[in-house]
């Protein structure tokens, strides 16, 4: 027992030597490995070493032992205590240090969520997770696992606009392919609350169409909202797969979404009757799976659909052909669709009361304004930054030995280009 | 203002006290939970002194200076970082000024979630927070003439009345916008429910921004704004499209 207690004393004292220059950081990291079964064994006496070492400079040896501390399964009275503890050192620790021993961070952090949720409070779990991520990340392009878990309290918490904010950033480097499929559902899942249905369809599409080796259920829960999203926002679906897409979801995913796809199906019918319809024999399986909101925003966003097909025959048409047409019940109620539409920016149409009439306008849009130069501007200069690091990566990829490998093995035949004019071996 | 105010007030006077209360305008809310204390609540005093680690400085400031637009992203970031050192803030929460900040951006989504998120308890025994979320119901089902409704049918509490009367404004002004977008002849009637006002006075409203009324068929004719682009360019697209060119090029 003294035994032990003086090697903690001396750790400590290590700690507390070794935290200052990089070279000292990297033999203390040896030396904590070195330690990492005595911190395991002690455990449950670790916590008044905490007290001597302060977050900020001491960053890794207090993570060290602030994780082998929390390792033990605690009970749901002290849970509030080690949160507390844990959002104390995230906000305090040094990025520089912690980023020595991503594994161990993460699991801290993985800690924190299990016992936040066991306090049934995933709000408190916000803001340290926000902290984590910027603190773990070697840069904004970088996906960590902690990712996912923000965006999932930001969901559970209704914190929506906060989980966006992380979701602005394009992701270039995944470590764990798992993380990116539930980042990218998770992410969609928020763009379709803050009814962002562009960015939502992005993401779930990246999800479908990640590669994968066997069917996953976070892929089956994606496509089925793909479905409903694409129905929303571009008014149809196509159920062929791009060809980037795994051969193994091409086969599988369509037969776990059957409902979904007779939906769009009667959706592409144009019939609001039709659609309600078939709604209603399938309510159940949709409010099963918690997509009975979408299913509703699908059919509201028909009547809009058939307005809007309108305006392609159309020049002027009266309210109360609008309402015969789109199947209103008055052409009050058409005027309103029309105005909800005008303020939405999704139809151009100018409402005549006096005659009860709709004029149907083009897109007023010139291009030719400031605004519109800045936005080409932007999207241009996006692209370039795109195309520089498609080109790096694609560099890179052709010294990759494994590449290089598997393209030597698939020259079978020589090209006659390929003779070398030139002998290689002298025959004297 | 600081929070801390509430725990020095056995010091001071009542006088004192008293002047301090009324030379500042802001949170009545503060005032009245400092009084509380000087009247010696001393068994919920321990409690309040927890809840009272809230700053809500950042918060007071905005409001009396006008900045409305701001509230909702204030509010937000104070709420995740008090419910991250774990106080149960739920009691003493902004509810209402938190739902009218993300009304007034016209963020109608994170008003729903927010309004989600309130505790039963807390709905039941706060009618202002009730009456604010009834605004963005309003806004949500898109019932045009309802939100100037709600806006009128409660007595707003000293704090939100600015706010609820600065947004009024600006709903009204975008509700003429739109209008001005959408008709180009709509009755009277309906551009007084529109505007929130009875119909002389809508009709006023309109003639003084140039439309014309007939008062035979109680129809006014808008009149269009002549939209105005900018076209001035600066040299600095030049660099700009030099730089397109090497891309290309390369």
């Amino acid at each position: 027992m003294n035994l032990n207690m003086n090697s903690m004393e001396s750790m400590v004292a290590q700690i507390q030597g070794l935290s200052s220059t990089p070279q000292d950081l990297s033999h203390l990291h040896s030396y904590l490995k070195q330690s990492e079964d005595l911190l395991r064994s002690e455990s449950t006496r670790l916590a008044p070493l905490l007290a001597e070492l302060d977050p900020a400079k001491h960053s890794l040896g207090y993570l060290y032992i602030l994780e082998a501390c929390t390792s033990v399964p605690v009970l749901k009275e002290q849970a509030n205590e080690l949160v507390l503890s844990v959002v104390r050192f995230i906000n305090a620790c040094a990025a520089d240090q912690i980023r020595l021993v991503p594994d161990k961070f993460i699991s801290l952090c993985k800690r924190l969520k299990e016992h936040v949720m066991l306090l049934d409070a995933p709000i408190r779990g916000v803001a340290p997770m926000l902290t984590a991520i910027k603190k773990l990340q070697s840069s904004p392009e970088h996906l960590t696992t902690l990712h996912p878990d923000f965006l999932l309290f930001c969901l559970l918490a209704k914190c929506y606009k906060t989980g966006l904010s992380i979701l602005e950033d394009d992701i270039y480097e995944v470590n764990q392919p798992r993380d990116f499929f539930l980042y990218c559902y998770y992410g969609g899942m928020i763009c379709i609350g803050q009814k962002s249905f562009g960015k939502a369809l992005e993401l779930l599409h990246n999800v479908v169409t990640a590669p994968m080796s066997n069917i996953n259920a976070i892929a089956v829960e994606a496509y089925k909202k793909y479905i409903l999203v694409s129905l929303i926002h571009l008014g149809q679906f196509t159920t062929s797969f791009p060809k980037y897409t795994s051969s193994v979801a091409q086969r599988n995913l369509k037969n776990f979404s059957q409902p979904y796809l007779e939906l769009a199906n009667s959706y592409s019918t144009g019939k609001i009757l039709e659609l309600q319809a078939c709604v209603q024999e399938n309510r159940g399986k949709f409010e099963a799976e918690n997509n009975l909101g979408l299913v509703k925003q699908v059919v509201s966003s028909l009547y809009k659909r058939n307005i809007q097909r309108l305006t392609q025959t159309y020049l002027t048409l009266s309210l109360q052909d609008i309402a015969n047409t789109v199947q209103l019940s008055s052409p009050k109620e058409a005027e309103m669709h029309v105005l909800q539409m005008i303020q939405d920016g999704e139809i151009y149409a100018i409402i005549n009361q006096k005659d009860g009439m709709v004029r149907f306008l083009e897109d007023p849009e010139q291009y030719k304004t400031c605004e519109m130069i800045e936005h080409i501007d932007s999207s241009i200069q996006r692209i370039m930054s795109l195309s520089k690091k498609l080109t790096t990566m694609d560099e890179l990829m052709s010294c990759d030995p494994s590449y290089l490998h598997k393209a030597g093995r698939e020259r079978q035949r020589f090209d006659f280009d390929d003779f070398d004019p030139v002998p290689t071996k002298f025959n004297i | 203002m600081d929070w801390a105010f509430g725990l020095r007030t056995e010091t001071l006077s009542l006088n004192q006290l008293l002047l301090y209360v009324y030379s500042r305008k802001g949170f009545d809310l503060i005032f009245s939970r400092s009084l509380l204390i000087y009247r010696g609540e001393a068994k919920k005093k321990k409690k309040k002194a927890k809840a009272l680690l809230m700053d809500f400085s950042i918060l007071t400031n905005a409001m009396s200076s006008k900045s409305y637009d701001k509230i909702a992203t204030i509010c937000d970031k104070l709420k995740l970082q008090v419910a991250a050192e774990g106080i149960a803030f739920q009691d003493e929460w902004p509810y209402a000024i938190h739902l009218l900040g993300h009304i007034y951006v016209n963020d109608i989504n994170s008003a729903r979630f927010l309004w989600k998120s309130i505790p039963e308890a807390i709905k039941e025994s706060r009618p202002e927070v009730v009456a604010a979320w009834k605004i963005g119901q309003r806004l949500w089902t898109r019932d045009y003439a309802g939100v100037y409704e709600a806006i009128r049918e409660f007595n707003w509490s000293p704090e939100a009345q600015g706010l609820v009367a600065s947004f009024a404004e600006l709903y009204t002004k975008r509700m003429f916008e739109l209008l001005l977008l959408a008709y180009s002849t709509i009755s009277i009637q309906d551009t007084a429910l529109f505007l929130g006002m009875n119909e002389d006075d809508a009709t006023n409203y309109v003639l003084q921004q140039g439309w014309s009324v007939d008062i035979a068929s109680q129809m006014l004719t808008v009149k269009k704004l002549a939209i105005v682009t900018e076209q001035k360019l600066d040299p600095g697209k030049l660099q700009r499209l030099t730089e397109y060119v090497f891309h290309l090029e390369h």
